[in-house]
């Protein structure tokens, strides 16, 4: 479903991304590792279009889409759940949400999308109508989730869907996403926290300084003393 | 003494109602595409102007003026955003501020002087044909009523707009989070170009309203400027009730200012609140709220 | 003056052509006094933007007060040089008083406030009728108009020359001097020049006071020369904006910007005004408005200036006519740095309950902590729990809500950053924050001109600046601008300039991650050396724990703003509840 190879992302003059290359095929939920800076997030930017690649590719169902505008790759089922949620504070969680559907292929399927969200996550149906900048830490992830789910996408880029969210609110965002991958939809997880990153992956890749460095599936990866090694620093 | 606090409020309703309109276009901007464009008063001067020109020439209907020059407007904002502020977005934060400072009070300076230049120094408005209301002993001008009734109904529509259409609520989303707004689709460039159009669109109504009670004089931007300025300041970026209601109270500071004290200080209010608001909250009262 | 032979040489034939200008009539008298006075009002202006980034829009109003000044006392029959000194001491406790207030805004802000003075002080001028009788303005007496024999025109230009003189050395000796750097470093991030150890409020305070000196002694020239005064002379807008155009249109910051802007806008603003009446104000605007869009660095800085033989001088940038050039020196020359000794049981740093809330988000809470004299200690956590918070807290970027720090004898609460600096804090940033457009060897000179004790002379810090960067490996890159350098170069900048602050205690902020495990070696390397050789204490955030485990003596473990482990790296990283909350678990769990 989707392939990158060697890609390359700059930030003005700085390199962020040297050489990533990933698989995820349609239905896996994949994770992507490493420490702050090593990339991820950049690398989940440039698959969405918000940042553009300087070399490499990207294709997503065959295609090439390095360098296609976000609304193009949104409107072809790609959908992003940032780090820090980026809501809009003033806005209304049911504005929010709607938000999600801003391009036009998702405008037909606003009402059906909105209670889809709404019975994974019941509690924004009661607080729609409060802005949500009023929400705790997890209901706002719940927010971010839940536009990202408006443009009804196939693939789900999620960046440290768990920071800040407390412990019980984890459990149940966490069952919400079992819920949306038993539906089809594929999953690319970056998360710093390997122990709940392994609790939801099939497979992962770790990057280290803007390149993929190990790749594999939970168990070889959990085996693997390289693997312990980069994360515990413990040899 | 009641009927000249009730005729002073109304001279401050309408003042402060004219404001918030210039107010709400800066705003949209600066809250989209944080440009501070110095130039924003200004626009409305020269859109008075041309009123008043069209006005006293083919003596079409005020509302039909409006029309057109929102039309004008529209386009002058997108093409002013697309070839004279996007392009400086490139730059490092240092050289974009003092470029676009350059840029905006440069239109200030050309816009206002070729005003002045082809129309004539002296301010000008639409003469409409005087009509007046009486109740009790407060005297209300049927052009205050037609001012009074377009400013209202033109901040529910905006209100609608914003709230409304997906354009508006993008408006806002780019507001309030830009990278928010990417991750939805919403296209960032294009987004900006039209809201600063739309910023312009809504100048050329207040200046249509303006000119049907107020002399325009084309050198008289820059202090609608600062007072826009003072009012989005007061009110918050993007805010637009807080607009409304702040731009109320800057009309009504001044004209009871001109009252008990004198008119030549009047403008001095809007300058003294300014400062003293952005000294005491330097990044705006919205931060405080935070 | 390190100037080139094009440089003497323009300078020479410009003050010929000044001195003789009277000479060639009243025209030209004219002419190049509005030149002079433009470039006065231009040049003062830029010593405050080129140098220290602030856009001033608001700076002609220092001229008007001066002219007002100079006329008030002139008009009371005081002698004309007592006249120019309260013009210039009442402006100049004007721009200090003014500071106060904007120099808490930055950006556009500031413009927009400072260009709303323009209006404010035209109001004040007009209205208060009784000092300044308004509108109507101020006419000077007749009698006065011969000085010493020669006509006041005549010698009122003269005046102004000298004035003019006296800039473009001002100009020169600040762009050389240590106060000079003292800008360039707040002209790119006011934080970091503060953990250089410079105050900056007192240098912008002192840059405004200066600038409004010299805008004032322009101004007594003005009505003194042309026996009259009003308010829209001094204080309209499109007056008001010509000098700052004409600096920009040079080229801001530049020796010659202000000058050769002024000359080219000046006598392109004269033969306009002999060809066209009227639209003075739309050509002005239009100068302005194309500066803007097209040449924010100005027409000096242009490529195809500086490419040209000779006109090329004009446009070099300050820390091109300087550079103090690398002596031959041993790759393991010492560094400048006090060999401490180190007594393992004296405690460097406490922290006692110390809390920090932002609104309702508690990111510090109540963390105790002590480190040794000597220690290397790493500070871990996942991301949020509060560890480059804390460093803020101990680096004064933020003030503790509760809670006490204490470091070798100081009670840091309260104090200014640049203090904290000087009782020999030093840190970096997560995210380098190099002066990004002062070279590599200025950028490590700045925390070693402005120490605690004085600091070094300029060229004594560039000298020793080279020593730094040789130690972290950026001997080769000594003279680029730092906005030039690669990631890895710049985490090395901020380090070197972070030792270059004779740090007893050293704040490293993650600084492993974007670095090839080589060059993570080569760091550690640096680490331990600053420890052994020179007895500095560290602490390092980290997350890459790979990096840390080769050094440190201790680490301690934040969550959620709290402590959660203290203790030897091994027995912490075996430690459960690190395990679940910073790794959420064994891993083996999953196996």
């Amino acid at each position: 479903m989707l392939e990158i190879r060697n890609l390359v992302v700059d930030h003005g003059e700085l390199r962020a991304i040297w050489d990533v290359s990933l698989d995820v095929e349609a239905g896996e939920r994949v994770g992507l590792l490493g420490a702050n800076g090593a990339g991820k997030s950049t690398t989940l930017g440039a698959i969405l279009g918000i940042y553009k690649a300087s070399g490499g590719h990207i294709r997503y169902k065959s295609a090439e889409i390095a360098n296609r505008e976000a609304v193009q790759n949104v409107e072809a089922g790609i959908a992003l759940v940032p780090e820090g949620r980026q809501l809009f504070p003033e806005m209304k969680v049911r504005e929010n949400l709607e938000m999600g559907a801003y391009p036009r292929s998702a405008r037909g399927k606003v009402a059906e999308n909105l209670d889809r969200i709404f019975d994974l996550f019941p509690i924004l149906r009661e607080k729609q109508n409060q802005n949500a900048n009023e929400l705790s830490g997890g209901q706002q992830q719940m927010v971010a989730i839940g536009r990202a789910l408006m443009s009804s996408p196939q693939l789900l880029l999620l960046d440290e869907p768990f920071l800040g969210v407390a412990p019980v609110i984890i459990e149940e965002v966490m069952a919400a996403l079992n819920r949306l991958a038993d539906q089809g939809v594929t999953f690319l997880l970056v998360e710093q926290n390997i122990h709940r990153a392994m609790e939801f992956v099939e497979r992962a890749y770790v990057i280290e300084n803007g390149r993929t460095v190990l790749a594999g599936s939970k168990q070889q990866l959990l085996g693997d003393p390289e693997f312990s090694n980069k994360f515990l620093g413990l040899d | 003494m009641t009927a000249i606090i009730a005729q002073l409020v109304i001279s401050g309703l309408l003042l402060g109602g004219l404001y918030a309109l210039v107010a709400f276009g800066l705003s949209l901007i600066y809250g989209v595409v944080r440009i501070l464009n110095f130039a924003h008063g200004t626009l409305l001067a020269i859109g008075g102007i041309a009123a008043s020109i069209i006005f006293a020439v083919y003596k079409l209907n005020p509302v039909l003026i409006a029309v057109v020059l929102v039309l004008v407007f529209l386009v002058f904002g997108y093409l002013m955003h697309i070839y004279l502020l996007d392009p400086l977005k490139k730059r490092n934060p240092f050289e974009a501020t003092i470029g676009t400072v350059l840029v905006t009070v440069g239109l200030l300076l050309i816009i206002s002087d070729l005003a002045a230049e082809i129309a004539g120094p002296t301010p000008k408005n639409i003469p409409l044909e005087f009509h007046a209301y009486i109740v009790g002993e407060v005297i209300i001008q049927r052009a205050e009523l037609y001012i009074l009734g377009g400013i209202t109904l033109f901040t529910i529509a905006l209100h609608l707009f914003l709230k409304k259409t997906w354009f508006g609520r993008a408006i806002r989303a780019v507001t309030q989070s830009p990278l928010g707004a990417n991750i939805c689709g919403i296209r960032s460039k294009q987004i900006h170009a039209q809201t600063v159009a739309v910023g312009c669109g809504i100048v050329a109504i207040a200046g249509v309203l303006w000119s049907l009670k107020f002399p325009v004089d084309p050198y008289g931007g820059f202090d609608l400027t600062v007072r826009a300025f003072t009012i989005i300041i007061l009110g918050g970026i993007g805010n637009l009730v807080g607009a409304l209601l702040a731009g109320l109270f800057l009309g009504l500071a001044e004209v009871f200012t001109s009252f008990l004290w004198a008119s030549d200080w009047a403008p001095a209010v809007s300058i003294v609140l300014l400062l003293v608001i952005l000294v005491v909250f330097p990044r705006g009262l919205a931060s405080v709220r935070k | 003056m390190t100037g080139s032979a094009t440089e003497k040489l323009a300078l020479a034939a410009i003050f010929a052509i000044a001195v003789i200008a009277p000479f060639l009539g009243a025209y030209y008298l004219t002419f190049v006094f509005t030149m002079l006075i433009a470039y006065v009002v231009a040049q003062s202006w830029d010593w405050l933007h080129g140098e220290a980034g602030y856009v001033n829009l608001g700076h002609y109003i220092y001229f008007g007060i001066g002219a007002y000044v100079f006329s008030l006392g002139y008009i009371n029959e005081l002698p004309v040089v007592v006249c120019f000194a309260f013009a210039a001491l009442f402006t100049a406790g004007v721009g200090a008083i003014l500071s106060y207030p904007l120099f808490r805004l930055r950006g556009d802000y500031f413009a927009f406030a400072t260009l709303a003075l323009l209006p404010l002080f035209d109001l004040l001028a007009a209205n208060l009728k009784g000092i300044t009788k308004g509108t109507d303005g101020i006419p000077l007496p007749p009698k006065g108009v011969i000085v010493m024999g020669v006509d006041v025109k005549v010698f009122s230009y003269y005046v102004a020359l000298a004035v003019c003189v006296a800039a473009f050395f001002l100009t020169i000796w600040l762009a050389r001097n240590k106060f000079g750097f003292a800008l360039k470093a707040i002209r790119n991030d006011e934080q970091a020049a503060e953990i250089c150890g410079i105050r900056i409020f007192p240098v912008k305070l002192k840059t405004m006071a200066l600038g409004a000196t010299f805008a004032a002694l322009a101004g007594a020239c003005y009505p003194w020369a042309y026996r009259y005064i009003d308010p829209t002379t001094v204080f309209g807008l499109n007056v008001a904006l010509i000098p700052i155009a004409m600096a920009l249109l040079g080229g801001t910051g530049l020796l010659w910007g202000a000058l050769i802007g002024t000359i080219l806008l000046g006598t392109m603003q004269q033969m306009l005004l002999v060809q066209i009446s009227g639209f003075q104000a739309t050509i002005v605007g239009i100068v302005t408005l194309l500066i803007g869009r097209y040449m924010p660095g100005g027409l000096l800085r242009a490529r195809i200036v500086r490419g040209t033989p000779g006109l090329g001088a004009l446009g070099k940038e300050h820390h091109e006519r300087l550079g103090v050039r690398p002596a031959v020196g041993a790759a393991g020359e010492a560094l400048a740095i006090e060999r401490r000794t180190i007594d393992p049981d004296r405690t460097i740093l406490t922290c006692n309950g110390v809390t920090m809330a932002f609104g309702g988000n508690i990111a510090v809470n109540n963390v105790t902590l002590e480190v040794k004299e000597g220690e290397i200690l790493g500070l871990i956590g996942p991301n949020g729990s509060g560890k480059t918070t804390l460093f803020n807290l101990i680096s004064k970027i933020y003030e503790p809500v509760a809670g006490e720090i204490r470091f070798d004898g100081h009670l840091l609460n309260g104090l200014r950053r640049d203090t904290v600096s000087h009782v020999g804090i030093g840190r970096t940033y997560q995210i380098p924050r190099p002066f990004s457009d002062l070279t590599v060897q200025e950028n490590i000179a700045i925390p070693l001109m402005f120490r605690g004790d004085g600091g070094l002379a300029r060229d004594a810090a560039l000298a020793e600046a080279i020593k730094f960067a040789r130690f972290a490996g950026l001997e080769a890159r000594l003279f680029d601008r730092a906005d030039a350098l690669n990631l890895q170069q710049r985490k090395a900048l901020e380090f070197a300039r972070a030792l270059a602050c004779r740090p007893k205690l050293l704040l490293v902020d993650e600084v492993a991650s974007g670095l090839t495990p080589a060059e993570v070696r080569a760091f550690v390397d640096h680490i331990r050396e600053m420890r052994d050789k020179y007895g500095v204490t560290v602490i390092w955030v980290e997350h890459i724990i790979s990096a840390l485990s080769q050094v440190v003596d201790r680490l301690v473990v934040l969550e959620q703003g709290s402590v959660i482990a203290d203790g030897p790296l091994r027995e912490v990283m075996a430690d459960e509840r690190v395990l679940r909350t910073y790794f959420g678990g064994s891993l083996k769990e999953h196996a």
